[in-house]
């Protein structure tokens, strides 16, 4: 006889004491036909939580045998208790389990046929069934004899039981009797495969078959005489189901792909559209919508060429095809599951299972979940994802492929007028081949749906109780409840509306440890050393203006500023805590003229896009600081002048009298001196604004265009690209900088720091060559400002370099600064990134929430 | 921060015991790191001088304060201007001479007039020239204000905001100390200094003799006690100012609150969601209109909403009250439970929107939360002629305020849809040609 046995589930052996189950899986272990850890016996647990297998209470006062049962009663309590949780842990963990104990009674049976359930692992059931009388004579014969009468009372239990077992549901039911000439035969996972040569996994196709093709050949699938597409490199391709309705060459599809997966050159996955047909051509009763119904149109077509025979068997072999589907796939790299590829979504405990719970979540996502109201609410299971595999889907149509914790949607509509997207794994490519044309015909075209969606109010329950962002460059980033108000309140009230607000710039950290050398507070030593000691060998050192941060969101005209915005202006431009930098006459007289210059010297057309994304620095200061100037550093100046004045003539006077005051007039001399330092550095970034050609724009990263954002390009391709803005426009002006390779560059640097710093410029930026730096993985300061000497006396007070102001000053610590500019800089990359893929405002917008809230959690400004 | 006293005329050394300070000395004290300093740079028999400055401890000034997370609070005049900071510092170095009790021997010279000279500086006060003059001369000074030239590389103001004071008058030193401890901080640009109300006890020590006919008493106290709740312990006196004024508004309010209740209620609603609710002015009167099931307070500042909870406790056990629910909102989000709601109300909100972000607002509440009304109340900008108020709007936050054809072209592009039928009203005073102070559109949903 054969037993064949799932490669994971539930196996449970059913039979009295003595009928062998501890016997016969003994002699399979022995045979290396399943593992000892395989079998969960009973008795071994009982020895396990009590060191005693079998307690007798026969022939026992009746005092004594009560007790005696009552203490077995216990430890088989427990026993069980252990037991069941370790065959839970096994049945989550998608192993196989052998369970060894007499499972007579329905109750326990139907404790693991549940659990078996819940696990969405199959369960089977052995039978051991061996007559009355060969059990008492092998009870006698064993270490501790059951007792005759136990026996029999067992023996009636089981021949009760026997009859109701097979509607208990199991996968199969075997019944032996006896445990000679029994041959095991086990599976392995079949929907666990190896990636061999690398796979192309489809996006739905649904009966684009033109379209199939182009993304085959593409993929460099070649067609051989039998009409089988193959790889040259042996390569495999995948559809994640949906390949049939709504589209034009369903049957055609369904019947290429038949072929295919019959060959083993191609695997296909079950799918909310595919089930539905496999239904109807299993005669069940249907309703064909949605575009199902062009696939019967299309099986009537086909009859009508080939006869109602051909057309049954066609039908036929489709249905058994369709219906052996299996859910998902989960793909294998040097036998380590790496990949996960499904039609609609799957939960991370779903993976590699195939049960009915399983199948349908994968089919349709999870629809399920009420609000407290008891609506439904559509909970997107990719964020439950925590498991590092790469799961790949489609079934809802986004406009690019959307990469989400680990994973990606490429369904991206073909059918609706889109495109079909094949992602290349391991390579992790994505080809595509854009639709001919709209074949649905549907109203609810759903990338028309998303579009139209995409600029719609964030949904305010998604951050106003805290929320986290899963950022590519950083993983989970939490925002906490007690900051997200005060952000949404700004937002609310004070900033450029958010489909434009689509980047808040991260803040920049000063040098994390102050200089080593006595008057300096910041020294460009200790940034590059930062680096040094992070594994940097290359940096570039950039001037750094003193202005104000400005965001440039620039359009090429109108209406691509309507399409991406919702907007009709040529552009905005915005500050750090994303108000609206010019009032809206001087915006629109600046934002027309880039927009001319830039038209003029053909940078739209160059760049093939709709718009560029800068991050820059207006100057001069008082362009929007004036206030602050007028109000804190040109009143301070003055008094600062006045009161030292004052007291320096009269200590002066007095002290041509009184030696002892030239300690106090030395003193005054100094701090005059220090008040007219200060009120020269404030004035260096000021100047007359006459016009708007007063204004210089210094743009130092240019952070996206429609189609592409550049974090992977080194600043110093940034720098070349400033230059050019510098070029094409004379509101632009280009930024010093100088590169650290060496001892000898460094000193260069730090030359050319004391040079500028000296006449009063602010100082310079150290970055390292690439935008994104990581030393161990982990994510480096994208930046480190260093500022002069002279321009501090405006941060720190115009008395600071005084020794006894330094040295308490150098106890500052920047290390809440720099967990806030690493947070900032991932959240503000990520945005821009769901930006240009075509990703909700909300998403979006969540990035630039999240940098509100936290620029709103206070550090100390002079950092 | 520096005074310097000078005097001249017969026995003027006598001033030295008064300040108990030897003139052969520096006189040097340190107050957690500032230093209160003091010289003569003259004493003759018939002249005098003594200057008294304040060396503070720049880091120690800024230590531990609430407001730290702001530039302002690092730079900023405190270091410099004479203020009561200054006063309380140089306090216990002028103790003597301000309580006139040198040792015995010297007592007669407490009463003794000097012909005195007290300078000051830099003085940072939003007072002018003049009217700095007015608080010391009728006291007997002849006032000299002196400001410095400044010069900028670029255009940022037209005159220093520093000055410095001098005060000549024949008057004893306890005299004009005194004037000064409570006039210096008078005229200082308050800034972060708690006042309580020990204040009023130095005020009332220091200003005893002068301050009672002193013609600007009120303004003196007012400034000496800023917090209102000091001030009104002296004073059980309000504020009068543009009374009239006021008064008109409050009614307006009121009436605008009555207008859109009377309009609520005829349409027999079961759920309000008013929008913007600030303090919960309206959302209390909602509570009480006939069949009302719910009402949500949506407001995104706390402040305002603490404010409006407290309003709804004091109301709440009355008989057939609905307790109005406050949710943190903006009109910038989607908000699914404001979805399907029989009113919504924006009373006095749009204005305070720029323009161009209102469309998408609309949008949100007729499309998607598809309220079966929707109230809009909005200032009529015509009738600010009657206000008198030519070019200004009424609320310095307002965007903007709308004519009459203005409102009701934006409300009918709203409605491009065509799915609501629009009434409009006025609210208030109605004027011939100007209409009524306060607009109002009621949108409501057609029968489908």
């Amino acid at each position: 006889m054969q037993i064949v046995l799932p490669h994971a589930g539930i196996v449970l052996l059913i039979g009295p004491s003595n009928s062998g189950k501890s016997t016969w899986l003994k002699s399979m272990i022995e045979k290396e036909e399943i593992l000892p850890s395989e079998v969960v016996s009973s008795d071994a647990f009982r020895v396990l939580v009590s060191d005693i297998e079998f307690i007798d209470w026969r022939d026992r006062p009746k005092d004594e045998a009560d007790n005696l049962m009552d203490e077995y009663q216990s430890i088989s309590g427990e026993a069980f208790s252990m037991m069941d949780s370790v065959i839970e842990a096994r049945c989550r963990l998608n192993k196989l389990t052998f369970i060894d104990a007499t499972n007579l009674h329905p109750e326990d049976r139907k404790r693991y046929i549940s659990l078996a359930q819940k696990n969405n692992v199959p369960i089977l059931s052995i039978v051991l069934d061996i007559p009355e009388e060969d059990l008492l004579v092998r009870d006698e014969q064993r270490d501790y004899p059951r007792g005759k009468r136990r026996i029999k009372q067992q023996y009636q239990t089981f021949k009760r039981e026997k009859r109701v077992l097979k509607k208990e549901g199991y996968l199969s039911l075997y019944t032996l009797k006896g445990t000679e000439d029994i041959q095991v035969i086990r599976r392995t996972n079949p929907i666990e495969k190896d990636i061999q040569n690398g796979i192309d996994i489809i996006g739905d196709i649904h009966g684009c078959y033109k379209e199939m093709i182009l993304v085959l050949e593409k993929l460099g699938y070649q067609k051989n005489e039998e009409g089988l597409y193959l790889h040259p490199e042996g390569r495999k391709f995948v559809s994640i189901g949906d390949v049939m309705s709504r589209g034009p060459e369903s049957l055609k599809t369904m019947l290429f792909f038949y072929e295919h997966v019959q060959k083993d050159v191609a695997y296909m996955i079950d799918s909310n559209h595919g089930w539905k047909i496999a239904r109807w051509l299993d005669g069940r009763d249907v309703t064909l919508n949605h575009g199902d119904e062009k696939v019967e149109e299309e099986f009537k077509a086909y009859e009508e060429e080939y006869g109602s025979e051909k057309a049954e068997e066609t039908k036929q072999t489709l249905k058994e095809f369709l219906l052996q589907a299996p859910s998902h796939y989960v793909f294998t790299k040097n036998d380590v599951q790496t990949l996960v590829c499904v039609h609609a979504g799957i939960k991370d405990a779903f993976i590699g299972k195939q049960s009915e719970a399983v199948r349908d979540f994968c089919r349709y996502g999870d629809t399920n979940g009420f609000d407290e109201k008891g609506k439904p609410v559509r909970k997107d299971w990719y964020i439950s994802h925590k498991k590092s595999s790469l799961i790949v889907w489609g079934h809802d149509p986004k406009p690019q492929p959307l990469l989400i914790n680990n994973t990606i949607n490429i369904d991206q509509g073909v059918v609706f007028g889109g495109a079909l997207t094949a992602f290349r794994y391991p390579e992790g490519e994505f080809i595509s081949v854009q639709a001919s044309q709209d074949f649905s015909g549907a109203d609810d075209n759903p990338l028309r749906e998303w579009e139209k969606n995409r600029l719609n109010p964030p949904n305010i329950g998604k951050f106003v109780n805290g929320y986290s962002v899963l950022t590519e460059k950083m993983g989970e980033i939490k925002i906490h409840q007690d900051i997200v108000k005060s952000a949404i309140d700004t937002v609310s009230h004070f900033t450029i509306p958010i489909e434009q607000l689509i980047y808040i710039p991260p803040t920049m950290s000063p040098t994390p440890s102050p200089s080593a050398l006595e008057y300096y507070l910041e020294h460009p030593k200790e940034a590059i050393d930062y680096y040094r000691s992070h594994g940097i060998q290359t940096m570039i050192a950039e001037k750094k203006h003193m202005g104000s941060r400005a965001i440039l969101f620039l359009f090429k005209d109108t209406e691509a500023a309507k399409k991406h915005t919702g907007f009709e202006s040529l552009g905005v431009i915005y500050t750090r805590t994303g108000r609206r930098f010019f009032d809206v006459a001087t915006e629109e007289e600046l934002v027309l003229k880039i927009n001319q210059d830039l038209h003029e010297s053909g940078y739209f057309e160059k760049y093939d896009t709709d718009y560029v994304l800068l991050d820059a620095e207006i100057m001069p200061w008082n362009l929007k600081a004036k206030e602050l100037i007028s109000s804190q550093y040109a009143h301070v100046s003055e008094n600062a002048i006045l009161d030292r004045t004052m007291l320096k003539e009269k200590i002066a006077e007095a002290s041509r009298e009184n030696m002892e005051l030239k300690g106090w007039l030395e003193e005054y001399e100094q701090k005059l001196e220090n008040a007219y330092t200060f009120k020269e550095v404030f004035q260096k970034y000021c100047w007359e604004i006459e016009d708007i050609n007063s204004i210089q724009i210094a743009p130092f990263h240019v952070l996206a265009h429609s189609n592409e954002t550049f974090f992977d390009q080194p600043h110093t391709w940034h720098m070349e690209m400033n230059r050019e803005f510098a070029i094409r426009s004379s509101l632009f002006v280009e930024t010093e900088y100088k590169l650290i390779t060496s001892e000898a560059s460094e000193e260069e640097v730090i030359k050319w720091w004391q040079d500028i710093t000296s006449e009063g410029h602010e100082g310079i930026v150290i970055k390292p060559e690439f935008y994104i730096s990581r030393n161990k993985g982990k994510l480096l300061q994208p930046a480190i400002k260093v500022r002069g000497r002279k321009y501090l006396n405006i941060i720190y007070g115009m008395d600071y370099l005084l020794p006894k102001n330094l040295e308490r000053l150098k106890s500052r610590n920047t290390g809440k600064k720099q967990k806030l500019a690493l947070r900032e800089f991932s959240l503000g990359i990520e945005g821009i990134q769901r930006y240009v893929k075509g990703e909700s405002i909300e998403r979006v917008h969540e990035c630039v929430l999240g940098t509100l809230a936290m620029e709103s959690d206070p550090v100390d400004p002079r950092l | 921060m520096q005074l310097t006293i000078q005097a001249s005329g017969d026995n003027v050394q006598a001033i030295s015991y008064l300040l108990s300070k030897n003139p052969r000395n520096l006189y040097e004290r340190n107050h957690k790191g500032h230093l209160v300093r003091l010289f003569y740079s003259k004493f003759t028999e018939t002249e005098l001088e003594a200057t008294i400055f304040v060396t503070p401890d720049p880091i120690e000034l800024v230590k531990g304060n609430s407001n730290s997370y702001d530039i302002t609070h690092y730079i900023n005049d405190r270091e410099f201007a004479v203020s009561s900071i200054f006063c309380s510092l140089i306090r216990s170095a002028l103790g003597t001479a301000l309580n006139g009790q040198p040792k015995e021997e010297h007592t007669e010279w407490v009463n003794h007039p000097f012909s005195f000279q007290f300078e000051f500086g830099p003085v940072v006060s939003s007072l002018s020239d003049n009217q700095l003059k007015d608080l010391f001369e009728p006291i007997g000074y002849e006032v000299m204000i002196t400001r410095p030239e400044i010069e900028y590389s670029f255009q940022i103001k037209d005159k220093s905001s520093a000055r410095s004071i001098s005060l000549k008058g024949m008057k004893t030193l306890q005299e004009g100390l005194r004037h000064l401890f409570v006039l210096i901080p008078v005229i200082d640009n308050y800034k972060h200094y708690y006042i309580d109300e020990k204040e009023i006890e130095k005020l009332e020590r220091y200003g005893d003799g002068w301050l009672k006919d002193h013609p600007m008493r009120d303004y003196i106290y007012r400034q000496s006690l800023r917090f209102k709740e000091v001030y009104s312990i002296v004073e059980n006196r309000k504020p009068e100012e543009k009374k009239e004024e006021k008064e008109s508004k409050v009614r307006l309010n009121d009436l605008r609150y009555e207008k859109i209740v009377d309009t609520v209620s005829q349409m027999n609603p079961r759920s309000i969601v008013d929008f913007g609710s600030g303090e919960g002015k309206l959302s209390v009167r909602l509570g009480f209109v006939e069949g009302i099931k719910e009402i949500l307070a949506v407001e995104p500042s706390q402040t305002a909403a603490i404010k409006a909870l407290g309003r709804f406790e004091k109301v709440k056990n009355k008989e057939k009250f609905v307790v109005p629910e406050t949710l943190w909102g903006s009109l910038f989000y989607y908000d699914e439970r404001l979805k399907n709601k029989d009113v919504i109300i924006l009373c006095e909100v749009i204005e305070h929107i720029d323009e161009y972000r209102l469309p998408k607002v609309l949008d949100t509440i007729l499309h998607d939360y598809q309220p079966n009304a929707l109230i809009i109340t909005t200032p009529n900008r015509e009738y600010n002629e009657v206000y008198d108020m030519e070019d200004v709007l009424r609320h310095n936050d307002h965007r903007f305020e709308w004519t009459r054809a203005e409102f009701r072209q934006w409300c009918t592009e709203r409605n491009h849809r065509d799915i609501y039928s629009l009434k409009f009203e006025g609210i208030g005073e109605e004027h011939d040609t100007y209409g009524y102070p306060t607009q109002m559109c009621v949108f409501e949903r057609k029968e489908d």
